[in-house]
């Protein structure tokens, strides 16, 4: 047997090998003759066997992409690749080839059944993206580290798994450490594990594998943590007001303002500086609220309007199905009288009847489609109105308020302006009680030197405040003319699909009366 | 005409007068009676007693000397308890408080008929009519509440009419007495059921007034059946929803106003044209069914029960008519007065004028004014402001009033004469007397059974009558109780001749309703099932010549329903039987629910399967946003090519419309295999509606032998009629039995045989008591050492015998086999067992014997029939 192997040459996957086996396991019988009729597109194959064919490399998938179902077993293949495409492969067999490392999964999601049998792998790896996973073969292999069974617990829906003839399993503990590890397991090396072993590995393993889960349960936490914070933000995005709800926007107004904190240091200016910050951070968190709600009413707005329009198509859609209802009834039993019919002329007669009838079918349709897309468009401008008046008002709000945190900060800047003059008199007259640090000293040279610092401290708060401002405002419009922008896609879309349906349907019934007509002539 | 007038014109005048004088006597009575109790209680002198007392004395108190109904010698008084025959002092004492009472009434208000106050019980003894009623919780819990209590009353008891329609009786029977009997008029009724409803905690009163002639006759003739009138139906106030603030504006209306403001006027003339004509035609049909003037109208006595609200959660007084049990309203304009009323504790008269029927009438007992009461002290004192506002001015009365009251409330209402109201579990099953009851009402008839009567479980049928005379019938309703296949209504319309029967679960088919005109097979019918007990989930079956139709819920497959059509019947030859000879389908539908795993354009809606054209036709589901649905067509004729081949398939043997065209579904293979698919599914939608057919012939089957036998269902608590319970709890009581005999038998008599030899039924002398004892006590120790060398003969014998075989062993052991030596030493063994044994009993034997015979000397000794023993020692 070897030997006869060992003559095959090594062959790459091609598209010849392909069609070969495509025709060979397609359809049989009279089915098979008309596949071959047609030929067989690698696109509707679900399941296709290549075994024992002396692959060395897998190539040419790509086409195959509802393939459900891929043996490869007993080939030569070294690397799993090329299966990126087949994202709805459910059964992978790779089982008695030459492969080293696990890779090339990542895009398999619903893969349920993984055969790796008799290979060269040494380390369970790059399966994180095979969540559907429910049987593993990993047996003859050279896997050596107990470590890899931890990687598995991520496998919710793993019940079978088999890793004999690796090194692993040698070791005494082998069978004991994994249904430890995997509680969830039910068969393990082809033999149902029974409760007892079960209950005995847990016990033996206990310790550890309760330090596991602690760690694993600290750390489900704080993702969902993370993902709480998260929606939070992504929620106060929406409102357009994040990061108003604190000190968020004072601290960044400081954060690249060396002069402001070196200012700080000056006597009073720190009192002065708290009570600014009190002020400020109510502003914020007015806005913030405010922000909150509006995001509230203009979501009702939305919800109202959405709700409302679909009624609106959907009543629209019952009186158009019971028109085609009422319709089929009538054409049907005019079809089968025209079919019944043996005189020329009156089948002509019947003929135009049925046509006229058609017609008229499709005016009705259209007509409530117009309907339907005049009513649509009054409500939609009326919405659009609604919505942009909405948006305007919130704007002008938040820039009465913004105008007020620039009140503060002018209000700040004066009072901060006064105490540095004052100071630098202080010191120019060299009566200054307090130390102050050296790099402030260095600011009180002269008066313009300190204007110029304050005035610059006072540049960058307002300009963070513009830029809050500014970005807020560009988001909400950018934001509603999309929305606006969208809605009026989205009508044109669906006006456009109903008109092609009506249109289709229409020519369907044109075409089938026409066929009959052709018919009966030929008769 | 005439004369009628005249009569109701003087009755009217009767009235008014006698109105008027009410008022006055009221008035008068309110102005005289601190006075007059004074002049009782003070200062009355011997003359004006005297006089007074002739006057009292002067005035007879009528009393109607008629018998009732059922006469007196019908009624065994001799195993009444005494309380029936005989009046205590307590009662002697109220009798004379409520002649006194009846004196003075009389006196007061002569032209009112006389107090229905202390008539004659069975025995003839005069009892207060208060004291007749008794209190009475009954122990089913069916009665506990007012409706079903009076049903129970109006079944239990047959009417008899009064004996005079225009006087109270003379005799009041015990509720007993009428319950034994069966039968009663309507004081018996209403003592009765007042009792039971005292008794479950209503506040109850029976009355004595005036009814119309249906009432006292318990004609129900111009009643509607209670039973034929059809709940209204709620008419669901239709939520008008706020049109929301994007609701699209309706089209613009392009019809003119004008027409359809004339359209509608024209239709409403129309309507009420329709109206007026109805109207009429009712106004005809209500001539017709009025009764005639009743001549004796508002004369007619008749006793019912009243129930004032307060207690049970009643939200208002009503009546009780105890003759058909059903409730009205106070203001009902059948009850056309009242007298007096009374419960178990006191009796009031009513003062108010009944001239308005009993609309007007206000029943707060509490007021005197309103409700003169017979006993002081009852709990009745709801209160009246003008008693308040006397006592307020006048001081000295109210002292006196409180000596009076005080005296008053030393005689309250002694307790009943009546036995304990028992109603036995069968009569309560029975109700009617003998299980049966007939009530005529307005075009309807309704017989009433007990359950278990009617070998096939009827207890119920109400006819339904075209005409007021009763002859066309229009429809018969039978209900059934306790039938093993569950059959519970039975309705058989006659001008359709549709018969109806309906179904409890629990049937083996799972049947629910089946409706029919025949039981032949192929004809019109439906069939409902109950769908949860059936595999298949079908809820209707319906059947014409030619059709069957099936509706299904809740299926894997989604089906929802099918819909066969039949071909006339093949003409076969005789040779094939008619049950192998199916009528041929000529199309099958079947439609399908939406199947929300599929996408829709692959989700068949509905499939026909035209088997006489080949075709099969497909329709799929719409797509939610889409009006039109794919459809496809199969031909599944098999062609042959020119050359003679078998065509597979060609693109012209399916066509299809999609809504979407797609890609996979224009290949022939594709095609090839639905249609193949198809096939199959025809091929078991054929089938399934043969077996259809066999199952509706099943059913019939079934039912035909169900109605032939009707079987009836014994729940296995109802100990009396269960057969198998019976036969167990008799098995049981005989094991019982018997072990009780045995047990007598181990008592064994140790006296018995020695006494036997003397003479019977003579006391012993000392002498013989002496030689009976020594006789007894030799005969036992001679057991005992019998008994002591039977065991030691025994053992004797088997050692000998042991040792004879060890004898034998000894000399043959050679040659012995070993299955002989297993044998031996098994034997052994054994021996030396039994021989352990019996030496065991020996000396427990030798133990035991003297102190059983000291045993048996000290029983004989304490043996009574020994008595002369112990004197001896005494």
């Amino acid at each position: 047997m070897n030997w006869l192997c060992d003559l095959m040459e090594p062959r790459v996957m091609d598209d010849d090998m392909l069609k070969l086996a495509v025709g060979e396991q397609g359809p049989q019988e009279e089915a098979g003759q008309l596949a071959k009729q047609e030929g067989i597109v690698f696109k509707d194959v679900l399941s296709l066997q290549l075994d024992f064919r002396n692959i060395l490399r897998m190539d040419n998938l790509w086409q195959f992409e509802n393939l459900r179902k891929l043996q490869l077993d007993n080939n030569i293949i070294e690397k799993i690749e090329g299966l990126e495409n087949l994202t709805h492969l459910v059964w992978l067999d790779l089982s008695f080839n030459n492969i080293e490392t696990i890779e090339g999964l990542d895009t398999l999601v619903n893969l349920e059944d993984l055969s790796l049998f008799n290979n060269r792998i040494s380390k369970i790896d790059s399966l994180d993206a095979l969540v559907k996973l429910q049987v593993l073969s990993l047996g003859n292999n050279q896997i050596d580290n107990m470590m890899n069974i931890i990687y598995l617990r991520r496998f919710k829906c793993l019940r079978t798994l088999s890793l004999s003839g690796n090194p692993i399993s040698e070791a005494e503990d082998y069978k004991m450490f994994i249904c430890a590890y995997l509680p969830d397991l039910v068969y393990l090396d082809f033999r149902r594990i029974d409760d007892h072993t079960k209950e005995l590995a847990e016990a033996k393993h206990q310790y550890s594998i309760d330090e596991l889960k602690h760690q694993e349960n600290l750390m489900q936490v704080q993702l969902e943590d993370e993902q709480a914070r998260q929606e939070e933000l992504e929620k106060h995005k929406t409102a357009f007001v994040e990061h108003l709800n604190g000190s968020f926007l004072f601290d960044s107004m400081y954060a690249e303002d060396s002069e402001g904190n070196k200012l700080s240091y000056l006597p009073g200016v720190s009192e002065l500086l708290e009570a600014y910050k009190d002020k400020f951070v109510i502003i914020c968190v007015n806005i913030f609220e405010y922000g909150l709600k509006q995001q509230e009413k203009r979501k009702t707005e939305l919800d109202t309007f959405s709700e409302c329009v679909h009624e609106a198509i959907q009543e629209n859609q019952e009186q158009g199905k019971h028109k085609i209802a009422q319709f089929e009834e009538k054409h049907l039993s005019s079809l089968s009288a025209i079919r019944e019919e043996l005189e020329l002329p009156n089948i002509e007669k019947k003929i135009l009847e049925c046509s006229a009838d058609i017609s008229e079918l499709f005016n009705e349709l259209m007509m409530l489609e117009m309907q339907l897309v005049e009513q649509l468009e009054e409500t939609i401008n009326m919405f659009e109105r609604n919505i942009v008046d909405m948006v305007g008002l919130f704007i002008k709000n938040v820039r009465s308020l913004m105008a007020q945190c620039r009140d503060l900060e002018n209000h700040h800047h004066e009072k901060l302006l006064e105490i540095s003059i004052s100071t630098l008199e202080k010191i120019v007259k060299g009566d200054l009680d307090e130390d102050l640090p050296d790099d402030l000293r260095t600011l009180f040279v002269d008066k313009d030197t300190i204007v110029n610092a304050v005035g610059a401290s006072h540049d960058i708060h307002l300009l963070k405040i513009d830029n809050r401002e500014g970005e807020l405002v560009t988001r909400i419009d950018s934001w509603c003319t999309h929305l606006v922008d969208k809605i009026h896609k989205d009508e044109i879309v669906r006006n456009r699909k109903r008109v092609k349906e009506i249109n289709q349907y229409i020519d369907h019934m044109q075409s089938e009366l026409d066929n009959l007509e052709y018919g009966d002539i030929l008769d | 005409m005439e004369v009628l007038r005249e009569k109701v014109e003087e009755e009217e005048e009767a009235e008014r007068e006698e109105a008027a004088e009410r008022a006055e006597w009221v008035r008068t009575e309110k102005m005289m009676r601190p006075v007059e109790v004074r002049k009782e209680e003070t200062t009355l002198t011997q003359e004006t007693l005297r006089d007074l007392e002739k006057k009292l004395s002067e005035i007879q108190i009528p009393i109607s000397a008629e018998l009732p109904a059922f006469t007196k010698d019908t009624i065994d008084i001799s195993k009444l308890p005494v309380s029936y025959k005989t009046n205590t002092p307590k009662e002697e004492h109220l009798l004379q408080v409520a002649d006194n009472f009846s004196r003075q009434y009389s006196h007061l208000c002569p032209d009112r008929v006389p107090l229905f106050l202390h008539p004659l019980n069975e025995c003839e003894v005069p009892k207060f009519v208060s004291t007749t009623l008794r209190p009475t919780l009954m122990p089913y819990p069916e009665l506990y509440n007012w409706d079903s209590c009076a049903q129970f009353v109006s079944d239990f008891l047959t009417m008899v009419p009064l004996p005079d329609p225009l006087k109270p009786p003379s005799h009041l029977y015990s509720s007993t007495t009428v319950l034994k009997y069966q039968k009663g008029n309507c004081f018996d009724f209403s003592t009765l059921l007042c009792s039971m409803l005292i008794g479950s905690g209503y506040d109850a009163y029976c009355v004595n007034g005036y009814g119309s002639l249906d009432l006292c006759h318990m004609d129900l003739t111009r009643e509607v059946c209670p039973l034929t009138v059809k709940p209204k139906e709620t008419i669901k106030s239709e939520e008008k929803v706020l049109p929301k603030k994007y609701t699209i504006r309706p089209p613009r209306d392009l019809c003119s106003r004008f027409e359809q403001e004339q359209e509608v006027k024209k239709q409403q003339e129309i309507r009420a044209q329709e109206k007026k004509q109805l109207r009429e035609e009712e106004e005809r049909l209500m001539e017709v069914e009025k009764a005639k003037p009743d001549a004796l109208h508002g004369l007619r006595v008749h006793s019912w029960v009243l129930v004032l609200s307060g207690k049970r959660e009643v939200p208002e007084n009503f009546f009780i008519d105890a003759f058909t049990g059903h409730s009205y309203s106070t203001q009902d304009e059948r009850f056309l007065g009242i007298e007096s009323l009374w419960n178990h504790k006191n009796y009031w008269i009513n003062m108010q004028d009944c001239w308005n029927c009993c609309k007007d009438l206000i029943f707060d007992l509490g007021d005197p004014v309103r409700w003169e009461y017979m006993l002081l002290g009852t709990d009745k004192s709801q209160l009246s402001l003008t008693e308040e506002d006397d006592s307020g001015i006048n001081d000295d009365d109210d002292v006196e009033n409180l000596g009076k009251e005080d005296e008053d409330k030393s005689f309250d209402m002694p307790h009943s004469w009546v036995e304990q109201i028992e109603i036995s579990p069968e009569a309560f099953e029975t109700r009617c007397p003998n299980g049966k009851k007939v009530i005529q009402y307005k075009r309807a008839k309704l017989e009433k059974w007990a359950p278990y009567l009617n070998s096939n479980g009827l207890v119920s049928r109400l006819t339904t009558y075209e005409d007021l005379e009763c002859t066309n019938i229009l429809e018969i309703k039978e209900w059934y109780q306790n039938r093993e296949d569950m059959l519970e209504l039975k309705h058989i319309n006659k001008t359709t001749d549709l018969k109806t029967d309906y179904f409890k679960p629990g049937h083996p088919q799972a049947l629910r309703v089946h409706s029919y005109k025949s039981m032949q097979p192929e004809m019109d019918r439906v069939i409902e099932f109950y769908e949860m007990a059936r595999v298949d989930g079908l809820i209707k079956r319906e059947e014409t010549a030619r059709t069957m139709t099936e509706y299904y819920q809740g299926r894997p497959d989604f089906l929802s329903y099918r819909h066969a059509n039949f071909g006339p019947r093949v003409k076969k030859l005789a040779l094939s039987s008619a049950e192998s000879n199916p009528r041929p389908i000529v199309k099958i539908t079947e439609r399908f629910f939406r199947n929300s795993a599929k996408p829709a354009e692959e989700d068949v809606a509905e499939r026909v399967f035209l088997l006489a054209e080949e075709r099969i036709q497909l329709r799929y589901h719409c797509r939610d946003d889409h009006i039109t649905a794919s459809k496809r067509e199969f031909l599944r004729r098999t062609e042959v090519d020119s050359k003679g081949n078998k065509i597979i398939m060609t693109p012209d043997m399916c066509i299809s419309f999609e809504v979407e065209p797609m890609e996979h579904t224009k290949k022939l293979l594709y095609q090839y295999e639905a249609m193949m698919h198809l096939k199959r599914e025809e091929k078991l939608s054929r089938h399934q509606v043969w077996e259809s057919e066999l199952e509706v012939l099943e059913i019939l089957k079934l039912r035909e032998e169900e109605e032939a036998a009707h079987t009836l269902t014994i729940s296995i608590y109802d100990t009396k009629r269960n057969e198998k319970s019976k036969e167990y709890r008799e098995a049981m009581e005989r094991v019982m039995h018997e072990e009780h005999l045995r047990q007598m038998e181990t008592q064994l008599d140790y006296l018995a045989p020695f006494l036997a030899q003397l003479p019977p039924g003579e006391k012993l002398t000392r002498w013989q008591a002496v030689r009976l004892k020594d006789e007894c006590l030799s005969d036992f120790k001679q057991r005992l050492i019998n008994k002591a060398n039977l065991i030691q003969a025994r053992f004797e014998k088997e050692t000998q015998e042991l040792q004879k075989k060890q004898q034998w062993y000894q000399e043959n052991q050679v040659t012995l086999t070993p299955e002989d030596e297993d044998l031996y030493l098994s034997y052994c063994s054994q021996a030396m067992f039994r021989i352990r044994i019996l030496e065991q009993r020996l000396n427990r034997h030798k133990e035991l014997a003297p102190l059983k015979y000291l045993a048996l000397e000290e029983k004989l000794y304490k043996d009574p029939r020994l008595g002369e023993l112990q004197k001896i020692f005494a």
